[in-house]
């Protein structure tokens, strides 16, 4: 009996755990001491490749569109002071690439989505505000993309008086277009995103229904009308 | 304590130390085959591109940058499934994977992606019977260079050509390390095994060398896997995003396979030292 307790016990169980998981530990800590310091930058940099949770590559995007009723005066040329005016934190800022609006010129034929932002994704499925503009009620230029053999195709019959409509979650806004201009695709002075006032620029590739990439765009601007202001301090 | 007990002691500690240094060489060995097996693999680059649907996406990728192009250049999409159909993406895949671990140029061939784009377009002309003035030259030269340009990001790998640096560089210093690894790890366990008086001993401290080299080993899939940091890589098109994610877990079965290797010896070391010892002590 003594015999075999003493046997069982130095057949040394415990060390056969307790060594490896010792050794382990050193030689991780020891690694790591010695790759890290080398390493360390480049970790740091790694580290920008990964975000918070999985990406989504889904081309499907968020409507936060909901229409809401015209108001009586709608179309009618209003002053500053006449403008109804909403508070910004009434309303749903979007995100990028959602829907938040429609575009619509019946003179044209147009009647489209419009997106926050300009990408493949949103002129794939309507046509897209540049997010470095501004959103109609908020007093600036408000730059509108689409291609020109999809859904602006129509700016070819693009008239000056003609009305533009643009209706979001809250409010509808109508301009009217007052120019229509043929730039080069490099020209920066075709659109003026520090104007105080608001104005709709809408652009497109032309010449229209050409074969190709045409380097020249076709610019159409449009004044205020009508629809509501947003109050940029509540 | 008597000598022959500080004797034991110190030869504890020394053979202690050998398992030690046993454990650590087999974990550098481990990564460094690890390495040699993926990442320093052509056959295991593209077998990661076969197995994550690499070409395939690639291939609906290119069709669907196309298309958004053709909608600003009067092309329907028909005429691009069509186009991109007849591309061996499969092809100029491997191409470009093999001059990367070949070190000669990695640069895509656009010459014949622009001239098939042409000839497929003036077909599409002469079906449309689409009048001259409607297809300029310069407005068809214009997209078939911005559409060259969309064929070259879809088929290039982001980061390669820094890798491919790499490679190249540290090809037969790793080659020499793996030789150097494996000859300490033989030398240090035919110390163990040929200076140890005891046979059972001798098992007793490879045991614990490999037992050492085995959990080392295991961690790191462990915690990869368990920061789940493999999924969330921010990469911009779901055919590299796959790619990424199924070449790190193929790389990570590696792991795993080399510390169920040294687990088995681990265990089988141990059998043979408890055989011994039951032997030993029974007679």
């Amino acid at each position: 009996m003594r015999k075999h307790r003493t046997s069982h016990r130095s057949i040394g169980g415990k060390n056969f755990v307790i060594l490896p998981i010792i050794f382990c530990v050193l030689i991780i800590g020891i690694s790591t001491a010695i790759v890290y310091p080398s390493t360390s930058s480049f970790i740091s940099m790694a580290k920008l490749f990964f975000s918070d949770g999985e990406k989504d590559f889904s081309t499907r995007y968020n409507n936060i569109f909901v229409p809401v009723e015209e108001d009586e005066d709608e179309g009618k040329e209003q002053t500053t002071e006449e403008r109804k005016v909403i508070p910004m934190s009434t309303m749903k800022f979007p995100s990028y690439g959602d829907q938040f609006g429609e575009l619509i010129i019946e003179d044209c034929q147009i009647e489209a989505r419009l997106f926050f932002n300009d990408g493949a994704n949103e002129l794939n499925n309507g046509v897209g505000m540049y997010t470095g503009s501004s959103i109609p009620g908020y007093g600036k230029t408000i730059l509108v993309a689409g291609h020109n053999n999809t859904f602006f195709n129509g700016l070819k019959y693009a008239k000056k008086g003609q009305k533009v409509k643009i209706r979001t979650s809250y409010g509808n806004y109508v301009y009217e277009i007052n120019d229509i201009q043929i730039r080069d695709e490099n020209d920066e002075s075709a659109c003026n995103l520090k104007a105080d006032y608001e104005n709709l620029v809408m652009y497109t590739c032309y010449p229209f229904d050409e074969l190709g990439l045409t380097p020249q765009r076709c610019f159409v601007y449009a004044k205020f009308i009508s629809g509501p202001a947003l109050d940029k301090k509540n | 304590m008597s000598d022959s007990g500080k004797k034991f002691n110190i030869k504890s500690l020394i053979y202690g130390f050998l398992s030690f240094m046993l454990g650590f060489v087999l974990f550098l060995l481990s990564i460094c085959l690890v390495l040699r097996l993926t990442f320093f693999s052509q056959d295991f680059m593209l077998d990661s591109m076969a197995n994550t649907g690499y070409y395939e996406m690639v291939k609906d990728e290119l069709c669907d940058k196309l298309k958004n192009l053709g909608h600003a250049s009067g092309l329907p999409d028909e005429f691009f499934d069509d186009f991109v159909d007849d591309i061996d993406i499969v092809e100029v895949e491997r191409n470009y994977v093999s001059a990367f671990y070949t070190d000669v140029s990695t640069l895509v061939d656009t010459d014949t992606f622009k001239q098939e784009l042409m000839d497929a377009i003036n077909v599409y002309i002469d079906e449309k019977n689409i009048d001259k003035e409607k297809a300029k030259e310069e407005n068809l030269g214009y997209f078939i260079d911005e559409a060259s340009s969309i064929y070259v990001k879809s088929v290039t790998v982001s980061f390669f050509s820094i890798l491919a640096n790499y490679i190249n560089k540290l090809d037969s210093p790793l080659r020499m390390t793996e030789i150097g690894l494996g000859a300490a790890a033989l030398i240090i366990a035919a110390i163990i095994f040929f200076t140890n008086r005891y046979v059972h001993r001798r098992y007793r401290y490879l045991t614990y060398g490999l037992g050492g080299g085995f959990l080392s080993v295991i961690v790191i899939p462990i915690v990869v896997f368990a920061s789940g940091i493999i999924p969330k890589v921010n990469l911009t098109t779901r055919s590299l995003y796959n790619l990424f994610v199924g070449y790190f877990n193929s790389m990570f079965m590696y792991f795993w396979i080399f510390s169920a290797i040294l687990l088995f010896l681990a265990v089988l070391c141990f059998f043979v030292y408890r055989t011994k010892y039951l032997k030993a002590i029974g007679d």
